[in-house]
């Protein structure tokens, strides 16, 4: 990782020195050794802080939207899962492939600074000495599927056996079992909208959950308008999640949401695929639910 | 001083029970928070009290995240107020710490004083019972003595308690309240001399002073661009807050009736500072970011005299993007607001 977190440097200053960009973005370390978070390198003096290491587990991509109306040139440092979000930003024409400099870093699986933070803090009885993000253990896609340079050994995915083993047992609970399932899971939300916030598919300006006039959402934080909430973040991803996970990671009442990303995902693929989200780029190039088809399914309606 | 064995918590807490609704720390499932003991359930909630603190601060307690005002009716033109929802059920909270308690002291200050009385606040709080657990053994991300609270001994409890160690928890009546409460479970009391435990030095500290005289000269500084750049602006940091209180009042209707309620609301949310013209104050994310940190550190210090901050830690330990309040006082402090 040091290897990577210098050749990172060598290549940032470079593009600096070249004038090629006006920001970096990659990570930098925090305050305990197992925190790294998003660091923002405006210029080559900045470039010393820049670290790559296991710790390195945002998703980056994120980040561009703050971005999108400017003319920055960002360099940007993205993992498997994280250069599937640039895909996704450039098929909605978030953003243009000009204007970045991509390095890619096939991602060996991160430790979660959250999880250690939460060990750490003394809130918690249920400690995991095992830093490892749950979420890369559904990875299916470790190396970048959009670079300009590629940095690092190709990783296998770490997903182990069925996929959508998960949504199948959801799926085989009988309706009442689902929606007692879901209205204890989502009755505990607190509506900070941490999983929006860190979402790259939420690329909305203006999301609906902000919107006041009408006001499609209640404000209450109870079941119904929490399922409410969950049930529209959901489907605003159909087509477009693509599993970084970071939605579920950051949840501070770690409610399971790539479960509903999942499902999503699954029914995406089946009716309309075979599709993920992001894994390809093409410019040009539609994904299912941007585009019509006469003989579209709909038979789930 | 009197002295409990932890032993017989449980009958304690039931003891209490009987009278009031107790809410305890308990880990429940993947959360942690303050339950009501009326909901406890062995088989899956533990106990806290021997671990530093809960993730969900008690602030909920006496502000709920959602709250009834007051339900209506229409009929024709006219709209009669049928119902006002006061909550004065004589409550308990059992095992808060010091940090948690101070900021209750500040809901107080904003509740009760400066002109307004929020009467559904009043009644919550003026039947709440603070029986707090003293702390020597200050955490990780702890830095409350730095922000003016003394963790072992907090101004304003009811009933302190102190982990003696040796299955024993040392208890101490501090107002009348807790005398009552006191009463309650006399016959498993037992008075005898204990030594109290020595309070751990702090691995967090954080020099406050002079903070919010110097952000005055510090709205229009470069740092707030770069320091809100890795924050998401989402609301983790305020609703896991054991201070922060805004709040938003709202209406909810089914046909001909409805009923008005309050909701906390997040200085970090774009629609918080919406205006009814389309007119944003707060458009961007580095002022929004801004503005929660002066609300803290400057604003509210001007208006009551202290820091809107307790130093217990939360808000670094939630944080999904690094961002510690820690580092921003020093950042404060290092600031050269001449060239700024």
């Amino acid at each position: 990782m040091i290897e990577i977190t210098n050749q990172i440097k060598d290549i940032a200053r470079k593009l600096f020195e070249e004038k090629k960009i006006d920001m970096f973005l990659a990570w930098e370390k925090s305050e305990f050794d197992f925190q790294s978070r998003p660091f923002y390198a405006q210029s080559i003096e900045d470039v010393e802080n820049i670290v790559f290491d296991e710790f390195s587990i945002h998703n980056l991509s994120n980040a561009l939207l703050r971005f999108r109306d400017g003319k920055e040139r960002i360099g940007i440092v993205v993992k498997g899962c994280d250069s599937r979000g640039i895909v996704r930003l450039l098929e909605d024409h978030q953003f243009t492939r000009d204007r970045l400099y991509i390095v890619g870093v096939s991602c060996p699986g991160m430790k979660d600074p959250l999880k250690a933070l939460r060990n750490e803090s003394g809130f918690e009885k249920n400690t995991d000495a095992d830093l490892s993000a749950a979420k890369c253990n559904d990875c299916i896609q470790p190396n970048p599927v959009i670079y300009d340079v590629l940095l690092g050994e190709e990783q296998a995915p770490r997903m182990q056996g069925e996929r959508f083993k998960r949504v199948k047992e959801i799926e085989a609970m009988t309706p009442d079992e689902r929606y007692a399932f879901f209205e204890d899971k989502l009755s505990t939300c607190i509506r900070c909208y941490a999983c929006r916030q860190a979402c790259v598919a939420c690329n909305c300006r203006t999301c609906i959950f902000d919107e006041s006039r009408p006001q499609w959402v209640g404000r209450e934080a109870n079941t119904s308008d929490n399922m409410m909430y969950h049930i529209i973040r959901a489907s605003h991803m159909t087509g477009r999640c693509i599993e970084c996970g970071e939605c579920e990671r950051v949840c501070p009442v770690n409610i399971p949401l790539m479960l509903l990303n999942q499902k999503l995902i699954k029914d995406v693929d089946s009716f309309f695929g075979p599709f993920d989200a992001g894994l390809k780029y093409e410019e040009g190039a539609k994904p299912p639910l941007s585009q019509y088809r006469e003989n579209d399914p709909d038979d789930f309606l | 001083m009197k002295v409990i064995k932890k032993a017989k918590l449980e009958k304690v807490l039931e003891i209490l029970a009987k009278e009031h609704d107790v809410y305890v720390p308990m880990q429940r499932g993947a959360q942690t928070g303050f339950f009501s003991f009326k909901t406890y359930n062995e088989d899956f909630d533990d106990i806290m009290l021997d671990t530093l603190n809960v993730y969900q601060p008690p602030k909920s307690i006496v502000f709920p995240q959602t709250e009834k005002m007051y339900g209506f009716k229409s009929e024709g033109q006219k709209i009669n107020i049928d119902k006002v929802y006061e909550e004065s059920e004589p409550k308990i909270i059992f095992g808060l710490r010091s940090c948690d308690l101070k900021a209750i002291d500040y809901l107080d200050e904003l509740f009760f004083t400066k002109s307004y009385e929020d009467e559904f606040y009043r009644k919550r709080r003026d039947n709440t019972i603070m029986i707090v657990n003293a702390c020597y053994n200050p955490g990780s991300s702890c830095f409350c003595d730095s922000m003016g609270v003394s963790p072992n001994e907090p101004k304003n409890a009811d009933v302190l308690i102190h982990d003696i160690g040796e299955g024993d928890f040392a208890w101490e009546a501090k107002t009348d309240k807790g005398e009552a409460v006191t009463e309650l479970i006399k016959d498993l009391l037992e008075e005898r001399e204990v030594t109290l435990p020595t309070l751990k030095p702090f691995k967090r500290q954080v020099a406050y002073e002079g903070v919010a005289e110097k952000l005055k000269d510090m709205f229009d500084h470069p740092m707030w661009k770069d320091l809100s750049y890795p924050c998401h602006n989402c609301g983790i940091c305020t609703y896991m807050c054991p201070t922060c209180y805004c709040f938003d009042i709202q209406v909810k209707t089914t046909g001909e009736e409805g009923y008005r309620f309050r909701c906390w609301d997040s200085c970090m949310y774009r629609e918080y500072s919406q205006m009814a013209g389309g007119h944003n104050p707060r458009e961007l994310d580095a002022e929004r970011f801004r503005n929660r940190f002066l609300h803290k550190l400057q604003f509210f210090p001007e208006r009551y005299g202290e820091p809107l901050c307790t130093g217990c830690g939360r808000c670094i330990v939630v944080c999904p993007a690094g961002v510690s309040i820690v580092k921003i006082i020093e950042k404060v402090k290092e600031a050269d607001i001449n060239n700024g």
